[in-house]
């Protein structure tokens, strides 16, 4: 008979634990136009695969010796399985009490605990649904004293970047430390209107710089994705962000130890566009979509674009060609001719360390003129960032092959190649290199001939169109100086021969990689 | 009548201006073209509607995020 009760405790403490923070905060949340965490969990995982852990975690009240309710912990996490494969999930419960930091003899998951240590020991992907503000003063007063930073340590978030894939999604108001567990991911999400992310939330601003400013205006995707970067990508609903989250991961292997996953071939490889022969214009001068050529090129409705917003002279995206998962960088002329700024070269470091970790190989389609240019640049430290992309393309060991579509200048166009690999660099026929433009590179190499020239000018585009002739990619081809000049229609069944073929390496490579030295 | 400023995505001078006020445009279509970096950026109207006002002239200098003209919508 008491075995009988003892289940029903049971399944009556795993009610309480349904109720979240109860009716009241539970409708206050989705009249904020969010999911609850327990909502958000069912949206995102596999129907029916989510096993909880901890469910009975949280407050108990007693009246003689009989639990008359618990308040649940608030942070809900468990294995479960998105497109089939496992994943650990884990979110704080804004319902009860703000999602803030329960106590409990272990930490459920959000900074190092159990979720943590799951993904970390049984190697499967993390997601953290992040929903909490982090700690608070009053803290202090419950224990007696002020809790030295890294009480809750971030050392286990740290070692599971080398291990699996890490996903946040920014779902509510972050401040402080879940803000900061979300940048410590390969790739975080937000969405836009009900979500903000911040160091500090505008009461400390105001506190501490006098500014008064909205949370929106301070955190909002405007900032934290599009000028900070802080944040990769948007998503118009919680919906979308589910969406994306399993789309991000269905790219990615389980972990380091293993290669991406294949996916389906239906799309052929020998598809040769025609567009693909006229996209990029005659006339130099004119901008093209580059992301029109990533579609035509890659397998059909395969292309999931990172960082979309930010450093937008350069995108970076996960593909598949012939189901083989690959690393896109692309240059974007549509912005200031491509060229690499700071924001730019961040978002490639970012990329191809999260490309190379992941043994994804790498495709660059490559219209770069150079480091952006001028004072703006300069004070923003573009020589630095951009040597970085420098830096982390020589450490890259995965494979990467380099397809110049039209200008490839510079030491940005050497942060496109892998000199000490294979090296391999297929152009088409609009495409030209050099150490710098002819533009510009002109008036500087014959500066006194120009000078005491009767009309510098005309002479100018003398020297211009006599310099270009030079940077025809046939005359390179001829000296192998590049491997290859292609027919733009045969750069997918091109480049899908080598990735295939890459494969075999890949396989052999597989495990944590160790990047030494210091990045400049 | 809702209104939506369109902004330069590019720091640069103005080249060309394609539109005159009042027009009638659609969304994509190319109000003027920028140079900047040695290249013709041109500058894509984000919504349909008509352009209530050039707030640039040719020959210009732009800033990124200058607001360049002002569409109804």
């Amino acid at each position: 008979m008491s075995r009988k009760r003892d289940i029903e405790e049971l399944e009556q403490r795993r009610r309480w634990a349904e109720q979240q923070g109860g009716e009241e905060n539970v409708a206050r949340q989705h009249q904020a136009g969010r999911l609850t965490i327990r909502e958000r969990i069912d949206t995102l995982v596999d129907k029916g695969s989510f096993q909880e852990v901890g469910k009975l975690t949280g407050a108990g009240e007693y009246e003689a010796g009989e639990v008359q309710g618990v308040t649940p912990a608030p942070y809900v996490a468990g294995l479960a399985k998105i497109g089939g494969r496992d994943v650990v999930v884990g979110g704080e419960d804004f319902t009860i009490r703000g999602g803030t930091t329960a106590r409990l003899d272990r930490r459920k998951g959000g900074q190092g605990g159990f979720s943590e240590d799951l993904a970390h020991q049984y190697r499967i992907p993390l997601v953290n649904l992040i929903d909490g503000a982090g700690g608070s003063v009053t803290s202090a007063k419950r224990r007696g004293h002020a809790t030295f930073p890294g009480v809750d340590s971030f050392d286990r978030s740290v070692d599971l970047l080398a291990e699996v894939p890490v996903v946040s999604a920014v779902l509510g108001s972050a401040a402080g430390g879940p803000a900061g567990r979300a940048i410590l991911s390969h790739w975080s999400v937000m969405v836009a209107e009900t979500s903000q992310v911040f160091a500090a939330g505008p009461a400390v601003v105001e506190r501490s710089l006098g500014q008064r400013i909205t949370k929106e205006d301070l955190g909002g995707p405007d900032v934290a994705v599009a000028k900070g970067g802080t944040i990769d990508n948007v998503a118009a609903s919680e919906e979308e962000c589910c969406w994306m989250i399993r789309r991000y991961l269905s790219y990615m292997p389980q972990n380091v130890w293993q290669a991406p996953p294949q996916g389906p071939a239906d799309d052929s490889v020998e598809r040769a566009d025609d567009e693909l022969l006229t996209i990029v214009p005659a006339e130099r001068r004119r901008a093209y979509h580059m992301r029109r050529v990533i579609e035509l090129v890659f397998d059909k409705d395969s292309v999931f674009e990172i960082q979309p917003d930010f450093g937008t002279a350069l995108i970076t995206c996960l593909a598949r060609l012939g189901g083989h998962v690959v690393g896109v960088v692309a240059n974007n002329p549509m912005v200031y001719g491509g060229a690499m700024d700071v924001a730019e070269a961040l978002k490639q470091c970012h990329f191809i360390e999260l490309c190379d970790t992941f043994h994804i190989p790498l495709v660059f389609l490559v219209d770069v003129p150079g480091f952006m240019v001028g004072l703006q640049a300069e004070e923003n430290g573009v020589l630095r960032a951009g040597m970085r992309a420098v830096y982390v393309a020589s450490q890259a060991t995965v494979p990467v092959v380099t397809c110049v579509i039209r200008k490839c200048y510079g030491m940005a166009g050497m942060a496109t190649c892998q000199q000490r690999g294979v090296n391999l660099r297929i152009a088409w026929p609009s495409a030209e290199w050099g150490s710098l433009p002819v533009e510009g590179g002109v008036a500087v190499a014959y500066r006194r001939e120009l000078a005491e020239h009767p009309d510098p000018k005309a002479r100018e585009q003398e020297l211009e169109a006599e310099l270009r002739e030079f940077s025809s990619p046939f005359r390179a081809a001829e000296a192998f100086g590049v491997e290859d000049v292609i027919d733009p229609r045969e750069t997918r069944a091109y480049l899908h021969q080598f990735i295939a073929a890459a494969q075999s390496r890949l396989a052999t490579e597989l495990g944590p990689k160790a990047r030494t030295g210091v990045r400049p | 009548m809702a209104s939506v400023e369109i902004q330069s995505d590019v720091t640069g001078t103005v080249w060309k201006i394609e539109v005159k006020e009042g027009d009638t445009i659609a969304e994509g279509d190319t109000l003027m073209i920028l140079e900047s970096m040695k290249m013709e950026i041109p500058v894509v109207s984000t919504d349909a509607g008509t352009v209530a006002k050039i707030l640039v002239t040719e020959e210009e200098p732009v800033a990124e995020g200058q607001a360049v003209a002002l569409l109804n919508l």
